[in-house]
């Protein structure tokens, strides 16, 4: 229409014109539904899986490794409620009074123990090359959605803030995998390895049943937790360093447990690979898990919109000059629990039971608790 | 780093038992709260709202009370404020009648909203309708007594017909009666807590200085303020925070963690040798325990995060869930006093918080904090505030700080506070004192609004003696807080005095065994 034209074809290119452009907006409408559809259905497609992991349901978990054995008591025990009763170490009943069940205050040697845990695996998880971090607890809900969690599902985990698009972390996973929302990172940045403090707040809907009771299952906990954000064809080793750590520290604390690849069937669809440890709990007369790792490839790197720039180009692409053209890659994000403060007060205290009732302290947290050697009832 | 902490030798086998006692009696629920109790924790704070005050006329006219018994969390009452669960605050309205000067007073110094006039107005009703609730039972009591007995038939229609107009007229008195309860519950719950004598009347700037410790440390070399510090040395991360949570959050890093965990051991070991005995807490409770510890979670402006689809609330403080321990319990004397340390983390909005002195760490929706709590007996609480003050000004002096104590004057102290101490210390990346901490004897302001009594164990020596201590009356325990270490402040603090010229920072000495043996955190080109 920029050149010369007689008026009746004008008037004809005009009315072709506006057809045109009526038809294009219309498309592009159906094409921003039509893509927010995609992303919805695509977005509840799960990670890949890694080719070793068993395929099944949760009995078809292989164990990789297995440490100690069950200890063998000349005495009965008792489960950690009990002890936690009379060493005077916990109070439901008023946790159940001023904020509900499964609310509760540690009390007394369980405070210093839960410090000492937390001082203890932050140290020794720093000494192995990570940077330590505190993080918020409230986030806004896009960024636990992105991380691979549902805020607003039924029989939903997350606790959220009202009037706000804000929600409570239920895992300091959520608020490390932010940290680098929406960021290219360098190469020589990699790996980034985190090692994150924070409470943790779970809303347990849904969750029922015998080992609901106690410590065992909790809406608010302190946990430590180990974040890696690595290249993607080193993940599946950090994989394997990741449960290292987590076998020396269980190990150190002379726990018995052991380690399991988990099935298809109980990944999640954030992880490619999943171990899982399960601590032996005597007063409840089995395992209990006490800690998740997870390789979550790109699932939450390309939700979060997390890359690098490798500083070699790959093969194929053509030579450039100026390292600004090697493509930007997802980079591959890995989490895994150091320790879930609960949880390991649950092991210590039932496996380190006396028959007079008192409760031996690992040596590894002695230093931390003051030189304390044992938690004795308040009687002797 | 080395590991291992030193402490040498910590008196944890003197931790105190605390047990729950072993019994506990609800207070008579005469009366039934359903409306909002505007509670301000600070003066500065929203306005309470300003309920109409509804004249109570005879029975026709009057609407139903709300339903005493609902157990929904909000509902929304005829002004079109929000109505809250039922609690009811066991005031003592007798006295507050018969000391009005002073209450009037101090409501004055206080710059409080409290409307005296009408709390007094609505009690002397109430007393007035329950006389007159109680001479309709009289008679409805006599009438049902007098057809017990044999009667002609028309006697009997009269009496059936007296009955059942003493009935009605009972039902709209008492119906009445809730209504005006509630109002006056409304109203009285307003009225600030009295104030001790020595107090500074009038408002901040009339505060006094109790005690000044050390002196603002001389540099030889431009400072700088713990943001810049905290940027060069890669301690802390408000960006991020601001990403993926909001502004005023934060992530802490490296050396800020230690510090962070290092400053919490220190301070909870140090005070548990003074007798306190530790807790972590619930940081999810339940909104009416926050507002029976004299905090407004749905006010405008309110500090409180709510949780959605819940009566759920944050807390600000570990004040309000150790408020909530001993809720609706009666003490055994011999429990007394109680003494708790508590480590929590805590959530404020600071809606309405603004200016220059916002930034950086200095005020955060987010933080660490360890707080000390004490119950005990009325005689005792003012020599137990100042044991919490004297235990603050050790632990600040142990670390180096410089700082004042004032005494608060009574335009600055809350409703709660019977008195409150503050400690100011010096920060001099921001140029000026900054508050670390506050102590606050909250007398039985609480302790009534959380229905927290002890029984003596012996009887005012007014009353006739009888066997048996079931008989000697409860009496409301006095509580009292004070923040032994907010960690973020408490950053600031360290960061700011003990940068060094090569930009580095010195680890105060108690620290040091809590952080590996730290010395000091370096510049990490060094």
């Amino acid at each position: 229409m920029k050149g010369k034209l007689e008026p009746s074809e004008r008037q004809k290119l005009i009315e072709e014109g506006k057809n045109l452009k009526e038809g294009l907006v219309t498309l592009e409408e159906d094409l921003l539904k039509l893509t927010e559809e995609l992303q919805q259905e695509a977005q509840c497609i799960p990670n890949m899986t890694h080719p070793d992991v068993p395929i099944g349901d949760e009995d078809c978990s292989t164990i990789r490794t297995t440490v100690g054995s069950p200890r063998e008591f000349s005495f009965p025990i008792k489960d950690h409620l009990q002890l936690g009763k009379e060493l005077d170490l916990f109070d439901f009943d008023a946790g159940g009074k001023v904020s509900g069940s499964k609310f509760y205050y540690l009390k007394n040697e369980a405070v210093m123990l839960e410090m000492a845990l937390t001082n203890w695996t932050v140290f020794e998880v720093i000494k192995r090359g990570f940077t330590p971090l505190t993080t918020p607890e409230i986030v806004r809900s896009s960024v636990v959605e992105k991380c691979g969690f549902q805020p607003r599902g039924e029989n939903t985990q997350v606790y959220s803030i009202e009037s706000s698009d804000q929600c409570l972390i239920g895992t300091a996973e959520i608020p490390v995998g932010g940290i680098h929302m929406d960021s290219i990172l360098a190469d020589s940045q990699l790996p980034l390895k985190y090692v994150a403090f924070s409470h943790c707040f779970r809303t347990e809907a849904g969750a029922a049943g015998a080992a609901a009771k106690g410590l065992y299952r909790v809406h608010q906990f302190s946990k430590v937790e180990m974040f890696v954000l690595c290249r993607p064809e080193e993940s599946d080793s950090y994989h394997e360093e990741l449960i290292r750590i987590e076998e020396e520290l269980f190990s150190s604390l002379g726990l018995h447990f052991k380690i399991l690849d988990m099935a298809t069937a109980d990944l999640g669809a954030p992880a490619y690979r999943k171990f899982d440890v399960e601590a032996w709990m005597p007063g409840l007369g089995r395992y209990g898990e006490i800690s998740s790792a997870s390789n979550c490839t790109d699932y939450q790197s390309r939700r979060l919109g997390i890359r690098y720039r490798p500083s070699e180009a790959p093969p194929s692409t053509t030579p450039k000059k100026g390292k600004g053209n090697v493509p930007t890659q997802f980079v591959h994000t890995l989490n895994a629990t150091a320790c879930a403060i609960p949880r390991m007060i649950v092991c210590i205290l039932e496996n380190y039971q006396q028959e007079d009732g008192s409760v031996v302290i690992p040596d590894p947290l002695r230093p931390f608790m003051g030189g304390l050697e044992r938690i004795t009832p308040k009687s002797q | 780093m080395r590991l291992g902490c030193c402490f040498g030798g910590a008196t944890l086998h003197t931790l105190k038992l605390v047990a729950l006692p072993s019994s506990s009696c609800p207070p008579p629920s005469r009366f039934v709260l359903t409306s909002i109790a505007p509670l301000l924790r600070s003066p500065r704070a929203a306005l309470r709202f300003s309920p109409v005050a509804r004249a109570l006329s005879s029975a026709p006219a009057v609407q139903p009370a709300a339903p005493s018994s609902s157990k929904d969390a909000t509902k929304t009452n005829s002004d079109g404020q929000l109505a809250k669960p039922q609690w009811n605050a066991l005031i003592d309205f007798k006295w507050i009648r018969d000391n009005k000067d002073a209450v009037a007073t101090n409501i004055r110094n206080r710059n409080s909203n409290a409307d005296l006039e009408l709390v007094l107005e609505l009690y002397a009703k109430m007393l007035d309708l329950q006389k007159e609730v109680e001479r309709l039972r009289k008679e409805r009591n006599a009438v049902a007594n007098k057809m017990k007995g044999k009667l002609e038939p028309s006697e009997r229609q009269k009496l059936i017909e007296e009955g059942k107009n003493l009935k009605e007229g009972l039902v709209t008195l008492e119906e009445d009666l809730l209504k005006l309860t509630e109002e006056l519950q409304q109203e009285a719950q307003c009225i600030p807590n009295m104030t001790h004598p020595d107090v500074p009347i009038g408002d901040e700037d009339c505060s006094t200085i109790r005690t000044t410790v050390g002196s603002p440390r001389e540099f030889s070399f431009p400072i700088k303020d713990h943001l810049q510090l905290g940027k060069e040395l890669d301690l802390f991360d408000f960006d991020a925070g601001g990403k993926v949570s909001g502004s005023k959050f934060y992530y802490l890093k490296n050396e800020a963690v230690m510090l962070e965990m290092a400053l919490t051991n220190w301070t909870v070991f140090e005070v548990i040798k003074r007798g306190f005995t530790p807790l972590t807490t619930p940081e999810i409770v339940r909104s009416s325990v926050v507002e029976k510890c004299g905090f407004q979670p749905r006010g405008e402006n309110t500090q409180v995060y709510s949780i959605e689809s819940s009566d759920q609330c944050l807390i600000g403080t570990a004040e309000i869930p150790v408020g909530g321990i001993h809720m609706d319990s009666i003490l055994a004397d011999s429990q007394l006093p109680l003494k708790y340390v508590a480590f929590s983390h805590c959530f404020r909005t600071e809606a309405g918080a603004a200016g220059a002195a916002a930034k950086g760490l200095y005020r955060v929706h987010q933080f660490s904090k360890v707080e000390m709590f004490v119950l005990c007996r009325p005689e005792e609480s003012d020599s137990y505030h100042e044991e919490l003050i004297r235990i603050e000004e050790e632990l600040f002096s142990s670390l180096g700080l410089h700082f004042k104590i004032l005494d608060m004057a009574t335009a600055d102290l809350g409703a709660p506070a019977y008195r409150k101490f503050d400690v100011e210390a010096w920060m001099p990346g921001l140029g000026r004192y900054g508050e670390i901490s506050s102590a606050s004897n909250c007398t039985d302001y609480q302790s009534r609004r959380l229905g927290i009594r002890y029984r003596p164990s012996e009887a005012p020596p007014s009353t006739t003696p009888k066997k048996g201590k079931g008989n000697v009356p409860t009496q409301f325990v006095h509580t009292l807080n004070a923040t032994a270490c907010a960690i973020p402040r408490m950053i600031v603090c360290i960061l700011e005095n003990y940068q060094q010229e090569d930009g580095s920072v010195v680890i105060p000495d108690p620290l040091r065994p809590f952080m590996g043996g730290l010395e000091r955190i370096t510049p990490k080109s060094q």
